[in-house]
């Protein structure tokens, strides 16, 4: 049985008043698409809820001086059909058709999928491949900027404290002329967590890799950039050649386990396979855009 | 004489329980609410093998709480399934058991108020529990010295000892199996492995039972039979039949696992009788997966054949891991020896099945009972014998095949019948031209990333499993049909829909024998106290079997009604007709060729009702007495990922010989969500157990066991489903059965389009990408070595 107390505030304001001195007991509620399964599993202490879908605030997702800021409560499927994001994130985008289902995707909020910090949340590869930056709001209005490869720790863990709510995330619109790709392997084509995904941004010139921003899930305890493999692919020309040494490199990076879904074994296979082709797809794209024919 | 021009039958309509369906109207079990009702929890064991030394339900009933412990249920040891015959029917359980035999038996039922305070109330009952060592594989399991599963069970009234956890063994042997494989050029000996699917039914079971005042019960329960679930209730708790009265509650999906009486009905029927309030039980999904999966199998496949293809001899050894109890295991080697049989021609056969018990969910009856087990290792097989004597796959099948005029076992060794109707050679000529067989090249000319392959398959199903003489199953139904005053009819049949549009085609049936528009057939709700026997809704028996005695019905109530309207109209009975008229919005009876001798049926109703002749109304039981099958053939397309070993479907042509075709529509979704159920148990669906805990290594959980969805199909313009031109003569109009034929030769199929994609032969389903890729890498290595070599 769950006991808990409810508030739904609308503004930012009502919400600090609301669970003041109260901190340690907060649990915010988004889509409800994690709380809800966690819940019904744990058999919680009592609990202060604290439902987020009224703060019209959090929802906004808009461009400021080549910064793109999201709202936490923006969901997937706004994500996937902003034509903000699709045209200055488009592996944000990606990633946000690729979670889950329809009817979870019009409920899931990036606020909710980075906040729950799962190794293989979808939104998390593309956030840290394009730097992104989480800005919370604590109790007594202390805020903070946490950049996103800070921020998660470990499975379901962050630097977060309670009652610290993240309003909104904020990545700068890669350096024109980039590139970026993303690619989810699961085991069906919804509804399925990610057996490895990869996202990658690439500045390039013509086919020369300047700065490669590398990120992968679901292979290690939390979602991570493969910086080794970047220093790989800086400066080099994208060659089948150099895409098999990135694969090798990436190798040591990685710490897959082996669960359910797949061995650790398949996962670091994978791995490399998904990593030459997402570096394909993005030095292929980044050559179009330099052509100017996309 | 055959009719073949049809007013309502063939045609697509719009489905009679459809809008309750899309509005979210429909009663399912798990919205029945009564006043009074009290809300049930299982407490379940959380060991794969335990004793049950005590149980302490004081702080649970301090709550308010109605609890049922082992010691207060009757100690009858029953199966769950009565479908075959008493003297052939295994019984190993009792409602609530003293010794738990897998993670998630359930032990205590506990009734409250609410839901959440029956679930607080679960968690303060205390269980005392004795470990027994525990037993998970069935080779193991046969071992000398195993953890014995059950010590004894009972076969129909006689107490039966349970050796080295065989629960049953069937051997059939038909010819000499050593002089056919002595006249064989090649023998060929393979061994096929398929997984343990969990059925993944849109609806979790759930009962709702209600005490009455007289001692009796009444039940709505999620079930394929209502009758059966009477009989069941009427025996365990001695009470008459007349006062158990089971309600049809439509149902969210079965695909056999309803056959059987839930176990939650048992154990909902205990708590409402000893509350002496309505009580309902609704499983999560948690529960509902230890609770029931599909009979995985462990097949071992000789076949000798002849340099021209002529097959000489056929071997089948099949280990069945049933888990921890024997719901139908006996009938179900039976079946699988049937099916080998029935598919290809070999005049000297062997069949020997064991079925082993072990500490996991049991097993019971999953779309097609066995029969895309023994598909998946025939249909490989086929594919591998047709490379063997350097044939084309598709002649192979052609030149082997049981067809027309020839002897098929619907339900094992004793239920044999003549086929007289078959599509097979006009599905395997039309599949081949729609995927473009002839295209489809060889594995060792296919190169690149991405390597595309296509496979056949072909398999069948029974149509229920009615036999000239009666044999070890249960098979016949009933149905009344009465014409109403205003020209609309009725019908009632204690028959089950699963959402295939069973109850639609009853409806179909009578609006084409008593000449009425469809709209106007209503479907009666049904409930045992009200009904005649049906035995049960499985089989792939709706439609020819039920439909077979509806038509029956129907056909009595219209030679009533046509003898009231020969009063009326002075014309012998014999020579009238009745015809749909769409503008009147009834059905009209006539004399061919006189225009004054008309009349509609609801003025002859009226009449007779005004002049006191009665109503038109008949009551018909009928058993078929075959059980023709209903023919299959896949052609599947798909591409395979050799640097990540995943398997996609990208085409697919799928073929049924159902006969006449009553619900089209219907018919091909059950063809499409066949193939995607074939295509999940080719390349996904399995479960496995925890060794140490004994529980359920994907958590019980759909987040990782999973089923393909609609995005994992072929795009719908590479789906093409088609019906073969056939008329089933024992049919109604002409019909056989659909569903389950409808997943049977898939999985087949798709391992020999991965042969033919990539020239590697899976043998153990699902095909995993990491098997895949292991066996690439393997088979790489290998050519390597060759190459060296050479
Ligand atoms: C059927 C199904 C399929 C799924 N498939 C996927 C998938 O493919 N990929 C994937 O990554 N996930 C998947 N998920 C998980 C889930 O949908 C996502 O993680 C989703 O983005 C969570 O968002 P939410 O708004 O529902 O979060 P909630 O459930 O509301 O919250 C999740 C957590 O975040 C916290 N939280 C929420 N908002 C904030 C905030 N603004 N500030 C601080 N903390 C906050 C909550 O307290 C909670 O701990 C699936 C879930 C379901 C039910």
């Amino acid at each position: 049985m769950i006991e808990a107390e409810y508030v739904a505030p609308s503004n930012l304001g009502e919400l600090f008043k609301s669970i003041e001195g109260r901190a340690e007991r907060v649990k915010f509620v988004a889509g409800c698409t994690n709380v809800l399964p966690d819940l019904r599993a744990q058999n919680p202490a009592p609990m202060l809820l604290v439902d987020l879908t009224g703060i019209e605030e959090l929802r906004r997702i808009e461009e400021n001086n080549g910064v793109i800021s999201i709202g936490s409560l923006a969901t997937m499927t706004e994500l996937a059909a902003s034509e903000i994001i699709r045209t200055h994130g488009p592996i944000l985008a990606s990633a946000a058709r690729a979670l889950g289902n329809p009817l979870t995707r019009n409920r899931a909020t990036i606020g909710g999928n980075i906040a729950d910090a799962s190794p293989a949340a979808d939104t998390a590869p593309p956030l840290l491949a394009l730097e992104a930056t989480i800005h919370t709001e604590g109790a007594s209005h202390a805020k903070r900027e946490i950049p996103v490869e800070e921020f998660f720790i470990g499975p379901n863990q962050t630097v977060l404290n309670q009652g610290e709510l993240i309003t909104r995330i904020t990545f700068p619109i890669p350096k024109d002329p980039s590139a970026s790709s993303h690619i989810k392997f699961g085991l069906r084509n919804a509804m399925a967590i990610s057996v490895v995904s990869v996202a990658v941004v690439l500045e390039m010139q013509g086919n020369l890799c300047h700065r490669a921003r590398i990120a992968l899930g679901s292979v290690a305890p939390k979602p991570i950039r493969a910086y080794l493999t970047e220093k790989e692919l800086e400066g080099r020309k994208i060659t089948e050649e150099v895409l098999e040494s990135c694969a090798e490199v990436v190798k040591k990076e990685i710490s897959p386990i082996t669960d359910i879904r797949a061995s650790a074994q398949y996962r670091e296979h994978v791995t490399g396979v998904l990593l030459k082709r997402a570096l394909w797809q993005a030095a292929r794209e980044g050559e179009n855009s330099t052509n100017g024919n996309i | 004489m055959e009719q073949r021009v049809f007013s309502t039958i063939g045609k697509v309509t719009r489905r009679k329980e459809g809008i309750a369906r899309v509005t979210g109207k429909e009663v399912f079990s798990s919205d029945v609410t009564l006043p009074g009702m009290l809300f049930a929890r299982v407490l379940r064991s959380p060991y794969p093998h335990a004793k049950v030394l005590s149980v302490d339900t004081e702080e649970a009933e301090k709550m308010g709480a109605i609890c049922v412990t082992p010691d207060e249920v009757p100690q009858i040891r029953y199966n769950e399934r009565q479908v075959s015959i008493p003297s052939k029917t295994y019984r190993d359980r009792t409602v609530l058991p003293e010794v738990v035999r897998h993670v998630g038996e359930g032990v205590v039922g506990v009734a409250a108020r609410t839901e959440a305070l029956a679930e607080e109330a679960v968690r303060r009952v205390k269980v005392e529990w004795e470990r027994l060592p525990a037993v998970f594989d069935p080779f193991e399991a046969m071992k000398e010295g195993a953890p014995a599963v059950h010590e004894d069970v009972m076969l129909g009234d006689v107490r039966l000892p349970i050796k080295n956890n065989i629960a049953c063994v069937r051997e059939v042997s038909e010819g000499d199996i050593e002089e056919g494989f002595s006249i064989a050029d090649f023998i060929v000996e393979e061994e096929f492995r398929t997984g343990r699917a969990y059925h993944t039914q849109l609806e979790t079971k759930a009962v709702v039972c209600r005490p009455e005042p007289d001692g009796g019960i009444t039940v709505w329960p999620t079930a394929q039979s209502i009758h059966n679930t009477r009989q069941l209730l009427g025996r365990i708790f001695d009470i008459p039949l007349s006062k158990v009265n089971v309600v049809r509650v439509p149902i969210g999906g079965a695909f056999g696992s309803s056959i059987q009486m839930n176990t939650a009905v048992a154990v909902c029927a205990a708590l409402a009788l000893k509350a002496k309030r309505p009580v309902k039980l609704c499983l999560t999904r948690e529960e509902d997966m230890y609770d029931h999966c599909k009979y995985p199998s462990i097949i071992r496949l000789k076949y000798g054949i002849k340099k021209d293809g002529t097959i000489t001899a056929g071997e089948m050894q099949t280990v069945v891991d049933i888990g921890a109890h024997n719901i139908q295991a006996y009938p179900l080697l039976g079946c699988m020896a049937g099916w080998f049989v029935s598919l290809y021609r070999m005049p000297h056969m062997h069949f020997h099945g064991t079925a082993v018990y072990t500490n996991k969910a049991p097993a019971c009856a999953m779309q097609g009972y066995g029969n895309p087990q023994v598909s998946f290792a025939v249909e490989s097989m086929m594919d591998i014998l047709a490379e063997k004597v350097g044939m084309d796959p598709v002649d192979l099948r052609l030149k082997n095949y049981v067809g027309l005029g020839e002897t098929f076992w619907g339900q094992g060794p004793t239920v044999r019948s003549i086929i007289r109707s078959c599509g097979v050679e006009e599905m395997l000529s039309k599949g081949k031209e729609k995927i473009g067989w002839d295209k489809r090249g060889k594995p060792e000319e296919k190169r690149g990333r991405y390597r595309r392959g296509i496979g056949v398959g072909r398999s069948f199903h029974t149509s229920g499993t009615g036999a000239p003489m009666p044999g070890e199953v249960i098979d016949y139904s009933t149905a009344m049909v009465k014409v109403n005053e205003d020209g609309s009819v009725d019908y009632l049949t204690a028959l089950m829909c699963h959402g295939g549009g069973t109850l639609e085609a009853g409806a179909k049936i009578v609006a084409e024998v008593m000449g009425v528009p469809l709209d106007k057939v209503g479907i009666s709700p049904s409930d045992t106290r009200s009904t005649g026997y049906d035995v049960c809704t499985h089989a792939t028996r709706g439609v020819y079997c039920g439909g077979a005695a509806i038509k029956k019905a129907a056909e009595s109530a219209k030679k009533i009604l046509l003898e009231f309207a020969s009063r009326l109209l002075e014309v012998n009975p014999d020579a009238l007709q009745i015809r749909p008229d769409e503008e009147l919005g009834q059905g009209v009876i006539f004399l061919e060729g006189a225009k004054d001798k008309a009349i509609t049926v609801g003025e002859v109703a009226k009449t007779a009702q005004l002049k006191g002749w009665g109503t038109a109304i008949a009551v018909e039981s009928h058993r078929q007495v075959n059980c023709p099958p209903c023919f299959v053939t896949n052609f599947i397309e798909v591409e395979v990922d050799t640097e990540t070993g995943n398997v996609r479907p990208t085409r697919a042509v799928a073929a049924v010989d159902a006969g006449t075709v009553i619900n089209p529509d219907l018919a091909a979704g059950q063809l499409e969500g066949g193939l995607c159920r074939g295509i999940g148990l080719a390349l996904l669906e399995d479960t496995d157990y925890d060794r140490d805990t004994g529980e359920l290594t994907c958590g019980a959980s759909l987040v990782d066991y999973k089923t393909y969805t609609a995005v994992d199909m072929p795009f719908v313009d590479d789906l093409e489903a088609f019906f073969a031109n056939t008329y089933e003569p024992s049919g109604p109009f002409g019909a056989k059965g659909v569903g389950e034929a409808a997943n049977n030769c898939t999985a087949g199929t798709v391992a020999n389009a991965v042969y033919n994609a990539i020239g590697i032969r899976f043998k153990e389903a699902p095909i995993t990408p990491e098997k895949v890729l292991k066996a690439l890498k393997e088979n790489g290595a290998a050519k390597r070595r060759a190459e060296r070599n050479d």
